[in-house]
């Protein structure tokens, strides 16, 4: 535990003036080079447990320490940590290489290494020859380019993230964060990405930290929080899902009521009640599989590579996603069945 | 919109006699001032620049000139400092008697400036300060940082906080994100508070006229006191003068800052 690069013990923070706590005793680390994204709805304390590692607010209780140092007694500008904000909060009076060579300047970096280091942050962001522009003259995008070039140039030993790509269209957003994400390989940096884009959690984080109402409800790889949901918070949050609730009749065998028995691959104890939890696209048509579902498609949506289904079993309505690929599909008010291998059926809370 | 011609013109109209209604005064000072005749009357007779010769002539109205540029000029850094001061408490921190600041900092717009006079005579004749250059600018910071505070303190509030944040975080001191990013971005509603202490202070009458006498007296209270004694076309040119002045502060502030934006 005390190696790693970053800790974060029973942190709590509540407002002056708010009775419940927006941040609840929270508890994550990070190993060097790693980088986590925390994840969950609106007003959930993402950006509060951010600016309370940053310090520009102070902790009810808890903990922070970096590589080893208690972060209580550290004020914000010695903590040697770069932060991109949502809002870019570049420095509107400064040209876009002054922004980047700010924290140089403020670290007493002497002129001539600086100019170097602001050259290389800005080819590293693809900003180079823009260095004597006004940021009032970038897009949207390269602002944010050029925010993360402030914040990376300083070597930070900790980089915040604070959803600094939900202000860019769609096809930027998809450019950012492989370009993020490349940065961060490159430069090795300990990162921390706060986000409410599920897509973008998986796709760009080594862990995520799932948060609801300032708690964290899972933290793990994407695979982990994917196929594994402790909670059904999670299971909803990321991605869809099928919730079944049956009995453990038998090992890895449930009795749902309305429904029949229902296999799985995980260890249940016996003859407790189970929350079973089926992704969309984890269902075949037709196929063999040890659980079969019969039942009539009611509704089919579209949706270029796969097709979304709404299937009615028995009382209760599946939600399906096939491959479009898959030979002939199914029409409205056709008589299908679904399977589900048992592997594909997870019971919530069993994290691994 | 579609507005027919008589209203437009009618509309036109309004605004022009408006403009005359405002302007007339100044209007009539400016003509009257190269009157040759040794009393107010208008219109004039005859035309020539000899009052404003005597104006430039006049020692008595030349170092009361510079006297109220002096003052002036320490009213407007004074007023600047103080007020930007106390914006930033009163933007930036809570702290216990912040209600009270708000009103002193309001105070001096609601009391009539002749119970401020009477006022301040009262106090500073206890320090021995009448009559005193330090007499007069404390008067006028008295009532020129009400001014400053609210300009320095629109410009403050326009300052995005996640920006002084940001320059915390990447590494500058309290002091340093002052400096380098709140002080220049807060520039323009500095200097603009600045010009209008400057301004307030260079005309301010009702005032100066309980706390000066002879060894401190203003430009505004020696055309008063001139006043008293003769009315002849020596006041209309020095007015034109120091509107001249007023207007020339206004036009090179403007093309230097652009003043419109700040206020
Ligand atoms: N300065 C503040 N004073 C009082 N309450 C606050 C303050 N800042 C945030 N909160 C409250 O704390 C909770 C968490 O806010 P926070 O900004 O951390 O949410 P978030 O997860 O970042 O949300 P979002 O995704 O909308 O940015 C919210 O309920 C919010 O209302
Ligand atoms: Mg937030």
């Amino acid at each position: 535990m005390a190696d790693k690069h970053v800790i974060v013990e029973q942190l709590v923070k509540t407002y002056p003036g708010s009775g419940a706590p927006s941040v609840d005793h929270v508890d994550f680390d990070l190993e060097k080079g790693e980088m986590l994204a925390l994840l969950g709805p609106s007003g959930c304390g993402k950006t509060t447990i951010l600016r309370m590692v940053a310090g520009l607010i102070t902790p009810t209780s808890g903990r922070i320490r970096l590589d080893g140092r208690d972060m209580a007694e550290i004020p914000v500008h010695k903590r040697n940590m770069g932060m991109v904000f949502q809002s870019y909060a570049l420095f509107p009076h400064m040209s876009v290489a002054e922004n980047v060579a700010f924290g140089l300047e403020m670290r007493g970096v002497p002129k001539a290494e600086r100019a170097a280091r602001v050259e290389r942050a800005l080819d590293l962001v693809k900003l180079r020859g823009y260095g004597e522009r006004r940021i009032t003259q970038l897009s949207g995008g390269q602002q944010q380019r050029c925010a993360i070039a402030r914040s990376l140039v300083i070597e930070p030993q900790l980089l915040l993230l604070d959803e600094p790509l939900s202000n860019l269209d769609a096809k930027l957003r998809d450019e950012m964060r492989e370009e993020i994400r490349d940065i961060q390989a490159r430069t090795g940096v300990t990162a921390i990405f706060v986000t409410h884009d599920q897509d973008e959690a998986l796709s760009m984080a080594d862990r995520l930290a799932v948060m609801s109402a300032g708690r964290i409800e899972q933290i793990g790889t994407p695979r982990q929080i994917f196929d594994r949901p402790a909670t059904e918070f999670v299971a909803n949050f990321i991605g869809a899902g099928n919730f079944l609730t049956g009995t453990v009749v038998e090992p890895h065998q449930a009795n749902v009521p309305g429904l029949g028995m229902v296999v799985f691959g995980l260890d249940a104890p016996l003859g407790k009640d189970v929350r079973l939890l089926v992704r969309p696209h984890r269902f075949t048509l037709n196929g063999k599989g040890e659980n079969a579902f019969e039942g009539v498609v009611r509704h089919l949506v579209y949706r270029g590579d796969t097709l979304t289904l709404d299937v009615d079993v028995k009382d209760r309505t599946f939600l399906v996603d096939l491959p479009t690929h898959a030979g002939t599909l199914p029409e409205r008010g056709d008589r299908v069945t679904l399977t589900v291998a048992r592997d594909d059926v997870t019971v919530i809370g069993t994290a691994a | 919109m579609e507005t027919s011609l008589p209203a437009k013109f009618a509309w036109r109209l309004l605004i022009g006699l408006l403009y005359v209604f405002l302007l007339a005064p100044i209007i009539i000072v400016f003509v009257v001032s190269f009157d040759t005749r040794q009393y107010l009357a208008f219109p004039p007779e005859s035309l020539s620049f000899g009052s404003y010769v005597k104006v430039f002539q006049n020692a008595d109205f030349i170092s009361a000139f510079w006297r109220s540029l002096l003052i002036g000029a320490i009213v407007g850094l004074g007023a600047v400092t103080v007020g930007t001061l106390i914006s930033l408490a009163l933007t930036r921190y809570r702290f216990r008697g912040e209600g009270a600041v708000n009103f002193l900092v309001i105070a001096p717009f609601i009391v009539p400036n002749i119970v401020l006079g009477v006022g301040l005579v009262l106090v500073l004749a206890g320090f021995g300060l009448l009559d005193t250059y330090p007499g007069i600018v404390l008067a006028h910071l008295g009532i020129t940082i009400p001014y400053t505070v609210r300009t320095v303190s629109m410009s403050l509030m326009s300052v995005d906080r996640r920006v002084e944040e940001a320059a915390l975080v990447h590494g500058a001191s309290p002091f340093n994100v002052f400096w380098r990013i709140t002080l220049p971005l807060i520039r323009p509603g500095i200097i603009a508070g600045g010009v209008i202490a400057f301004l307030i202070s260079f005309d301010e009458t009702t005032i100066s006229l309980f706390i000066v006498s002879v060894r401190s007296s203003t430009l505004p209270t020696e055309i008063y006191r001139y006043l008293e004694y003769s009315t002849d076309p020596q006041i209309a040119a020095l007015s034109v003068v120091l509107i001249l002045i007023s207007v020339a502060v206004v036009i090179v502030l403007e093309r230097l800052i652009g003043l419109r934006k700040a206020v």
